[in-house]
């Protein structure tokens, strides 16, 4: 009977010190995982900023500046087949 | 001695029981009954000392191949504060901060600030520098400066500084402790952006235990999400920037514009100048921070007519083909109403009041429309509030409309006397393109909820105002003014149809009457022009050395009409095998 009792203690024991340490574990990569998915959402949004940054460049661009000069006059024709089989 | 080593062995048993009993009921507490408390202690020991992380749902910009572009984010990085009573040495200090902050988005205390901060001996924490990037927060961390602490914090960040930063609005403190949207989507649709702060940070196992329900089913998943805005990036770029070039080379006051899919309501670009950049809020106007192409009102001038032309086309008391005697100027109630040039034109057709502009022709259409007729017209254009998803949206002033003289309907038949916000108008004009029906204007197309699921905001509900018949029919008139009066005729665009009418008002002086050497323009046009993908308005207030609409934003609007061409890859409406324009 005490050696049955025993047993049952030492295996709760040993079954709440894993619980713990599988909901520590748990806690700490969720922990992880947030800061990981954030510095991602960051590393994005800086790439993005690049991009509109960019798109911004471009708008702003004087090309006549540049050295472009406008057209004299400008030819509108029918668009060719964009197909491969021609 | 058996029977005494069983009641120890029990003893022992008993107590061991009650202790794991102990600490099962303190875990229970620990874990379940305060964990959220205890998660957010953790948390505080690697962010910032007053609240939990920030945290906030998306916005985004749609590109016109459908992929996502974050118009409003977060971004993460580091805060220093200090601690006075540790703080040995401040000098020391806030050279270390300074020189690691050396980014232009850190907000760093002055010297002379940082200094008074370091003397408040009573206080254990004070923040001194926001926004640190990692590295700059990790090398600060590494130097071990006794009494600076290195947090973690995050933060709303808008990727594209002042792109369309009155549409998308700010988040700042209310009344309460949090951070809300003030202006702008982030007002509006705060209830799906705002986070109560720990989707992360669950506990499976607590959850497990305590709430099965919302761990299956979870109500915020249903309501907090992203929110997917209709505007184009490089439409709004473009958008913004001509009209930044417009504002400054006629010294206007202000400048805005619309560009809208007038069969869907969807708004490709939305901007005003002078703007703001969201990520820079220190030197603000606050009175830029509002949006004034939904909250003002302005008489936009000549840009009416052609709802005065449908309004009488589709009432039926005139006809493309009827005439009436233009005599340069009338009277009416004793006020005196002329053509822009005071000219006469004889006896002419209808279409000649939109190609000349003629005020003259508005006030006889009015006048043959009847009161009665024209007020129901009018107040089924601009009566009601558009209901676009912005904050404070302004109703228009009508009150001309209430009263007998026949002056007052004159004048609203060619814009003056009665003020419209830019959103109406563009709605109400846009029944003109979308075959006399106007549809809702509106900035955000679906919120992308947590849960994975994309609500689609229904935006379908549409008010018939006109006949296609009278539509098109004006229509028609507004084609002709691009194609034979706009630049002289050399506007015109062989293979696209392009309708279009400028419009100047004057300004009012605040004493009831007008001034005669200042005035608001304003321009519109939609092309193609019997099956239109775009509607475009704008104005521009007050600009100095220039009378007249065709003066200021013709190139404007026309710069808008082939990028978007160019852009969207537009298939020719009409056209000729080939064709050649002067450019």
């Amino acid at each position: 009977m005490v050696s049955l009792c025993t047993s049952a203690v030492a295996v709760l024991l040993v079954a709440y010190i894993g619980l713990i340490a599988v909901v520590m574990s748990y806690a700490a990569l969720t922990v992880e995982f947030s800061q990981s998915v954030r510095n991602d959402e960051a590393a994005v949004a800086s790439l993005e900023s690049a991009y509109l940054a960019g798109v911004a460049r471009v708008t702003d661009t004087d090309y006549v500046a540049a050295g472009y000069a406008k057209p004299v006059a400008t030819t509108f024709i029918r668009a060719q087949s964009s197909t491969a089989l021609r | 001695m058996r029977a005494q080593f069983r009641s120890r062995i029990r003893l022992i048993l008993s107590l061991v029981v009650l202790v794991a009993a102990l600490i099962l009921i303190r875990l229970y507490f620990v874990q379940i009954v305060n964990g959220d408390d205890y998660a957010q202690k953790a948390d505080r020991q690697f962010s910032s000392g007053g609240s939990g992380l920030f945290d906030r749902g998306s916005i985004y910009f749609t590109r016109k191949d459908g992929t996502f572009i974050s118009a409003a984010t977060l971004a993460t990085g580091f805060l220093v504060a200090v601690n006075p009573q540790t703080l040995a040495d401040p000098e020391v200090a806030y050279r270390a901060i300074t020189a690691v902050a050396s980014s232009s988005s850190v907000a760093v205390f002055s010297y002379d600030a940082f200094l008074a901060a370091a003397a408040k001996k009573g206080q254990a924490y004070i923040e001194v520098a926001h926004h640190l990037s990692d590295e700059e927060g990790k090398a600060l961390a590494a130097q071990n400066v006794p009494g600076v602490q290195v947090l973690r914090e995050r933060w709303r960040y808008y990727p594209g500084d002042s792109l369309a930063a009155q549409s998308i609005g700010i988040v700042s403190y209310g009344s309460g402790d949090a951070l809300v949207g003030q202006t702008g989507l982030e007002a509006t649709y705060d209830g799906a952006l705002s986070r109560s702060g720990d989707s992360l940070y669950k506990n499976f196992f607590a959850e497990l235990f305590s709430n099965v329900g919302n761990l299956l089913v979870n109500a915020k998943d249903a309501r907090e999400g992203d929110v997917v805005t209709t505007i184009e990036p490089e439409v709004q770029t473009r958008l913004e920037n001509d009209l930044a070039k417009v504002t400054k080379r006629y010294s206007s006051k202000e400048s805005g514009g619309i560009i809208m899919d007038p069969a869907t309501g969807e708004i490709l670009a939305l901007a005003s100048y002078p703007s703001y950049n969201g990520n820079d809020l220190h030197s603000v106007d606050p009175s830029v921070l509002g949006n004034p192409l939904v909250e003002h009102v302005h008489e936009f001038g000549s840009i009416m007519k052609p709802l005065t032309m449908t309004s009488g086309l589709d009432a039926g008391v005139i006809t493309p083909e009827t005439t009436y005697n233009d005599t340069g100027c009338i009277t009416v109630n004793t006020a005196r109403i002329c053509n822009w040039d005071l000219k006469p034109r004889g006896v002419i057709p209808m279409q000649q009041i939109i190609l000349q502009s003629l005020n003259v022709g508005a006030s006889w259409i009015a006048t043959e429309l009847g009161q009665d007729k024209f007020r129901e017209y009018f107040t089924a254009l601009f009566g009601q509030k558009t209901g676009i998803d912005l904050p404070n949206e302004g109703r228009s002033l009508l009150g001309n409309l209430s009263k007998p003289q026949q002056v007052g309907y004159d004048t609203a038949s060619f814009g003056q006397g009665i003020a419209i916000t830019p959103v109406q108008m563009i709605r109400a004009l846009g029944a003109i393109a979308n075959g006399g029906v106007m549809v809702e204007p509106h900035l955000v197309r679906a919120v992308r909820l947590n849960s994975g699921i994309e609500r689609t905001i229904d935006w379908s509900a549409t008010t018939p105002v006109f006949s296609a018949t009278a539509a098109r029919e004006t229509t028609t008139m507004m084609t002709a003014l691009v194609d034979q009066k706009l630049e002289g005729g050399k506007a015109i665009i062989p293979t696209m149809s392009v309708a279009a009418k400028t419009g100047t008002a004057q300004l009012t002086d605040g004493h009831g009457g007008y001034y005669t050497n200042r005035f608001f323009h304003s321009f519109t046009g939609f092309f193609p022009s019997y099956n239109p993908r775009f509607i475009i308005l704008l104005y521009t207030n007050d600009p100095q050395g220039v009378e007249y609409a065709s003066e200021t934003l013709d190139a404007t609007f026309l710069d808008l009409v082939h990028f978007l061409i160019d852009y969207y890859q537009v298939p020719p409406d009409r056209g000729l095998a080939t064709s050649t324009s002067s450019g």
